[in-house]
Parts: structure tokens; sequence; C-alpha cells
């Protein structure tokens, strides 16, 4: 054969080959794409519950991608440009209200009525948490709380009795200051500085911190906020909470080498859902409890059961009923959470949850009980932030008010000035 | 006597075809236009990408910069509402602007001086030379690297190497990355690390001087340092002067080092303008701001550049200029 029918024979074959690939797509079984975030455990667990999934439903194959959380919204935002976007993704609470509002979520109302997927042992308070103007956009994954990760171990060490469920942040001063000043340590490096804290604050007060239309700040008097930075700054001068540039070092390796695990800090924050990985890097033999979150004098608790994370159906899929079904094999079977095993959060059916407690682990145990301690007195769970959240908090919160009162620039009422105008610039667009 | 530069062209200059007979102009426009038809041809694939993937998105940005999109929802037009926040109430901006020229002024000056330096060392023939070239290049290649950053963030954290050094040598350790003054400074540092690439642009620049300058100057009585003065430095001024500009353009993209290694912070004293219009694009997903602030970008540059040029001929000595 001469070259030049060879090169033309062989470029045939390549093409060929090319278009029957992308024909190969396959037509008997139906195609479910998902998307998540979280860690390498939380992969291998919903990777194992899918594969128990598509092993019990043969027509079902579920194509999955994911990633951490900081590539998640990028990644998924361009699908959704792409028109793109998978039939189940997991949601957030920040950017709940952004997607919906856009038309990009279905109403998983129908769903729960006819009872494809079964909510019968779901509180209403938890339907609710995932509902705008009683549309429910997304269906929680698990009941999540803010919490401070307490060593018994420093604290009696310290000399120090555990504080009362309902304590003040007059007592956590008192108790930070003793812890810093017996064991020569940070009673608690950063966190404190989370914006859930101010959140917090005005959830005691019984308000919240974004007005009902989402328009601006809903609260009026900014000094229970000012009063609690003014009480951060002490506790930076006496050296019980880490400075702005101690901060910087003592987040910088992860949750494996977090002070609290190194024996650097007696307290931390965390989300109830995330001190997996802090107890499995702190091992056997440490005295970890999970305590609610002080609250001002005379507050409310400063806790509610937040949904940790959605499953929504994106308005894009094309099977939303094979969707459907596959969020109530999620939420209720038992297997399947023997799996999950509550990583993402307690779970939200009453029946898994008591299925799964004789099996828990110390940490395990400890979540449940602590969920059920904020549960007791827990105040309602606050509407999903408004849209404009992420810019206010990542360009306004963060640069301009709380890292300049950290690094001592700026004091807290010059902070609060800034934070209102920005809330109310960026928030006006919401009108 | 004439000059010996007469008789050869200089570089650039055209030479003239001669004269052809009239008849025998058609057949040369055939075969003309055929050779560009060949030409045309074989730089098909780089064109169609250039126009696909370059020119068509350059053109949309420029579209996008004047409107408000932000990925889930189409962009309305806004007029000029991007650039007015951003000059006037984006008080990150600001910052990350002035990051950025520090960043540039700081690093582009220290890695021309340290490319020059050791180039001048290492122009010698000596043996293994050829491994210290390839030893001080391999930096500026992996310099850019993800890898390369999160190895620098090791180095320079709490009881990363540098502070070991510095307790060895009984100083305290500095938090580098904490501390709002030297933050910046590890980034200028990774920076100037890679003077690998310029380095060996001025190792070519340096063999093309002339050994007889040097000799000729010994026997005048120069000094080393009169002879680089004298001779290296004007010589090399139109090597400096490309270097410069490559130096300062590539040094206002810069994004890897300050996106893994600091992330901006502290205090935005690292939030380099790439890494600034990223979050705002990606994170934030204000992609007409950002497309706004990537065009503020190009005319930043082109000004500087132009300023450049225009300075140049002050100071930049073209041996092909010489009557």
């Amino acid at each position: 054969m001469s070259t030049k029918k060879f090169s033309l024979a062989l470029l045939i074959i390549l093409t060929l080959s090319m278009l029957s690939a992308t024909m190969v797509a396959g037509q008997d079984t139906l195609e479910l794409q998902m998307t998540w975030w979280g860690s390498q455990n939380r992969h291998d667990r919903t990777i194992a519950v899918i594969e128990a999934y598509e092993a019990e439903n043969p027509g079902i194959d579920i194509v999955y991608e994911f990633s951490n959380f900081t590539d998640y919204w990028p990644l998924l935002q361009t699908k959704a440009a792409a028109g793109q976007l998978p039939c189940i993704m997991q949601h957030d609470y920040a950017f709940l209200a952004e997607w919906a509002n856009r038309g990009l979520l279905l109403p998983l109302n129908p769903y729960f009525e006819d009872g494809t997927i079964d909510v019968s042992n779901v509180a209403q308070s938890i339907i609710d948490s995932g509902s705008i103007d009683g549309q429910a956009y997304g269906l929680s994954l698990g009941t999540n709380s803010p919490a401070l990760i307490l060593d018994v171990d420093q604290f009696e060490a310290a000399g120090l009795e555990l504080p009362p469920t309902d304590w003040t942040f007059a007592d956590f001063e008192q108790i930070a200051n003793q812890l810093h000043e017996e064991l020569g340590i940070w009673a608690i490096s950063y966190g404190m500085f989370d914006p859930q804290f101010w959140r917090g604050i005005y959830i005691s007060r019984g308000e919240w911190i974004f007005n009902e239309e989402g328009t601006g700040l809903g609260y009026e008097d900014d000094q229970p906020f000012i009063d609690y930075l003014n009480m951060l700054i002490r506790l930076q001068e006496s050296g019980a909470i880490a400075t702005a540039e101690e901060a910087v070092e003592a987040s910088a390796n992860g949750h494996e080498n977090s002070p609290i695990v190194t024996g650097g800090e007696a307290m931390r924050y965390q989300w109830s859902n995330q001190v997996v990985s802090i107890f499995a890097a702190a091992g056997e033999g440490r005295n970890f409890r999970l305590w609610p979150l002080p609250r001002p004098e005379g507050g409310a608790s400063a806790n509610y059961l937040k949904p940790s994370m959605f499953f929504s159906i994106p308005s894009q899929c094309q099977n939303p009923d094979e969707a459907a079904a596959f969020i109530n094999y999620f939420t209720n079977d038992l297997e399947a959470n023997e799996i999950l095993f509550a990583e993402r959060g307690v779970p939200i059916s009453t029946e898994v949850q008591e299925h799964l407690r004789p099996m828990l682990d110390t940490v395990g145990t400890e979540t449940f009980d602590f969920i059920a301690t904020v549960a007791e007195d827990a105040s309602p769970v606050p509407p999903p932030e408004p849209q404009g959240w992420s810019d206010l908090s990542a360009n306004i919160f963060g640069p301009e008010v709380i890292e300049p009162i950290q690094y001592g620039l700026i004091t807290p009422e010059e902070g609060m000035v800034i934070l209102r105008e920005g809330a109310a610039d960026i928030l006006s667009q919401n009108e | 006597m004439s000059k010996p530069a007469a008789a050869i062209p200089a570089p650039g200059s055209v030479t003239q075809e001669p004269v052809q007979p009239r008849a025998r102009q058609k057949t040369k426009n055939k075969n003309f236009k055929q050779n560009n038809l060949a030409g045309y041809l074989f730089i098909s694939p780089w064109l169609i990408g250039f126009l696909l993937f370059g020119l068509i998105p350059l053109i949309m940005s420029f579209a996008l910069a004047f409107t408000d999109y932000d990925i889930l929802s189409g962009g309305d037009f806004i007029g000029l509402d991007n650039f007015h926040r951003m000059f006037f109430e984006d008080a990150r901006y600001g910052r990350s602007v002035l990051a950025t020229f520090r960043y540039v002024f700081a690093s582009v000056p220290l890695r021309l001086i340290f490319a020059l330096a050791i180039a001048m060392l290492l122009n010698t023939k000596r043996r293994g030379i050829y491994w210290y070239r390839a030893a001080y290049y391999v930096p500026s290649v992996i310099g850019g690297s993800v890898a390369v950053a999160v190895m620098w963030r090791q180095i320079f954290g709490r009881d990363g190497v540098v502070n070991a050094v510095a307790n060895l040598l009984g100083l305290e350790s500095v938090n580098w990355f904490g501390n709002p003054d030297t933050a910046i400074w590890t980034l200028i540092l990774l920076a100037v690390w890679q003077f690998g690439s310029p380095m060996l642009i001025f190792l070519a620049g340096l063999r093309q001087i002339p050994q007889e300058m040097y000799e000729s100057a010994s026997i005048d009585g120069a000094n080393g340092w009169e002879k680089f003065m004298r001779i290296t430095l004007p010589l090399l001024t139109p090597i400096i002067f490309f270097n410069l500009i490559l130096q300062t353009i590539s040094g206002f993209k810069v994004f890897t080092s300050a996106f893994i290694v600091t992330g901006g912070a502290p205090l935005d004293t690292t939030l380099f303008y790439s890494l600034y219009l990223y979050n705002r694009g990606f994170a934030n997903f204000q992609m007409g701001y950002a497309a706004a602030m990537a065009w503020v970008m190009l005319v930043i540059i082109a000004i500087l550049t132009a300023i450049s040029f225009k300075l140049s001929s002050y100071w930049v000595f073209y041996e092909t200029e010489v009557k």
C-alpha cells in the first residue's frame, strides 16, 4: 500500500472508532447524574450507598462527581450555565435561596405528598428548613448544630467543672481566662470570630441578622455584637485566644493538626457533623464533649437544628421521578444509613436514628446526644441566607470588618458601621 | 574609504527583487497565491484555535464587562457601573492594585539583578558548567506549579525550614504568613527564586559581546567594574529591556503563588489582582465585574509597556542603529 493510501485508511479507522465510542451511550439503563462535596470519608460512604442502590435497581446507573466544598460551587455554576446540572445535587443553606429564586430547582412537595419520598418520620420543622415560601427545594440530609468541642481532661487539669449547657459569654470569658492561666495554652485558638457567633447573638435575642425581605440587616442594636467583639479583644490581650497572626498559623495545617488535637487549646468551634475528623485525629483515650454555644446574658439558646446540607433536584433534570426515588432510599433505607453512619449529620428520620443508636461509637453517640440536648431548648431555625450572603461574607464581613478588628486597626464600633453599610449596599439589590 | 557597515545590509532591511518582464507576471501571481494557500492551511489549526478560544472569548469578555452577568442568570447591560464600583466603591480593589504593584516593583528588579549576576558567573567554559546552568534554570520551570507553592507554605510555616534555621542561628521564629508586613515577601522571594529564564536570555546576550572589546579595554587599563559598567551593561541594554517588559507583564499576572500560599491574606496584603479577579468571578460569581477588572488590567499593562518603550530610547542602545 502506498503511504498515501495507508494514511487515508488510518484516518478513516480513527474517525470511525471515535464516532462509535460516542454512540456507546447505552440506552437500556437509565442514567442519573449526581454531585456532592465532602471529605474522602464522605465520598467512600456515598459511593458505597450508590453501588448498593444500583445493585437493587439494575436499570439505574448513577454517574457521580464529587469535590471539596470550595471547588464545588464554581463547578456547579458552570454546569448550570451549560445546562448540564445533575439530577441529584447536594446543596447548601447558603445558596439554596439563590438557586431556588432563579428557578433552577424543582419543588419536592409533590414527591412528599404522593409518598415517593417518605417523610412520615421526619419532623415538619426539618422540611420547613429547606422550604422557601412553602415550597421545599431541598431535603435535609442530616441535622447539625454549631458546637464547642471541650477537652474534658484539660478542664479537669485546670480545676474547672464543665459549664452548664446554658452558659453565658460571661461564663465563657471567665473559663477561658482560667484555662489559659492554669494551663498556659490557648483556651480556644481561633473560630470565635466565625459569622456563626454573629448569627447566634441575634438568634438568642429572638431576632435574625437579616430582615424578612433579605434586603438589609434585621436588627437595630449593634451593641450586643460590639460587646462580644470587645470580649474577644480582651481575651486576645490576655492570651486566652490566639492573635490574628497566631490564628493564621494555627489553622494552616488541617483538622488533623489542629490545636485541640495537639493539646494547644482546650476548646474548639466546629459544626457537629464535622467533629468526626477531629475525634478521629485525636485518637482513643481523649475525652471530648460537644457543648452548645454560649449565649448573651438572659438570652435564648444560640443553637438551632440546622439542616447540614440538602439534596435538591435541579429543574434541568430529565428524570426527576427516579431522582426522587434515590433520595427516598438515601433518607429512609436502614442499611444505606448504616453505611452513611450519620456522617452528614444526625439522620432526619426518627426511625433511622433509633436504628443507628445502638451501633454508634463514641463520636456518634456524642453527636446524637448533643443534638438531643440542643433540641431541648433550640431556637427556631432561621430562614436561609438571602441572595448576596456569599458576597457579604467574603468581601465585607471577613476582610473589611473582622480582620481589621482582629489586627487592631479599627474598633468594633467602626466595624459595625462598615458592616451595616456593606450589607445595605449588597442586599439592597434584592429589592 | 567605505565603512564595512555599508556593504552588508542592516538586519531587517528588505532586499529588492530584480524587475521581472511583464509576461511572467501572471504565473508569478499564481505561484504566489498557491504558496500563500499552503501557508494558511498549515497554520489553520492554530488560526481556528485562536479564533474560537482566543478572539471570540476576548470579544465576549469585553461585552460582559458592561453587564452584571453571574453565570446563573443572563447579564443585563449596566453600562459603566462595574468600573464605577471598582474605582470608587470597592476598597479591596484598591488594596489588590497596591499589593500587585508592590509585588511587581520589588520582584522584577530583584529577579533581573540576580539573573544578570548569575549569568555573568556562569558565562565561562569550565567543566560541568552545563549542570550549573540547568540547576539554576530548573526553579523557573517548576516554580510556578502548585506543588512548589504548597512546599513554600511548609517552608515558611511555623515549624518550617526557615524558622528552624533561624532558631539554630539564635533568632526567634517569625510568623511569615500571619504578619501583614512579611507575607508578601515570601511571595516575592518565590518569584525571585525563579530567575532561571531571564538568566538564560542574559547568558545568550553576554555571549554576543565580542571578547575583543574586553581585551582592548584591559589594554587601556580598565578594571572589572569599569568593564562591566562601560561595556557589558550598555551592550546588554536591549536584552535588559526585553527581559524587563516580559517579566513585568508576567509579574502582573501572578496568581498561583498567592492562591496557594497565602490566599490573599493577611489583611489583603497579598491579594494580587488576578487572585481578586478570580475570587470575584468564581467564588462570588460576579463575572461581569471580573471581566471589567480583566480589561482594566489590560489597560494598565498596556500603559506601563508604552511608557517603558517611550523611556527606552533614552537608555537602550541598539548596535544596528550605529551609523
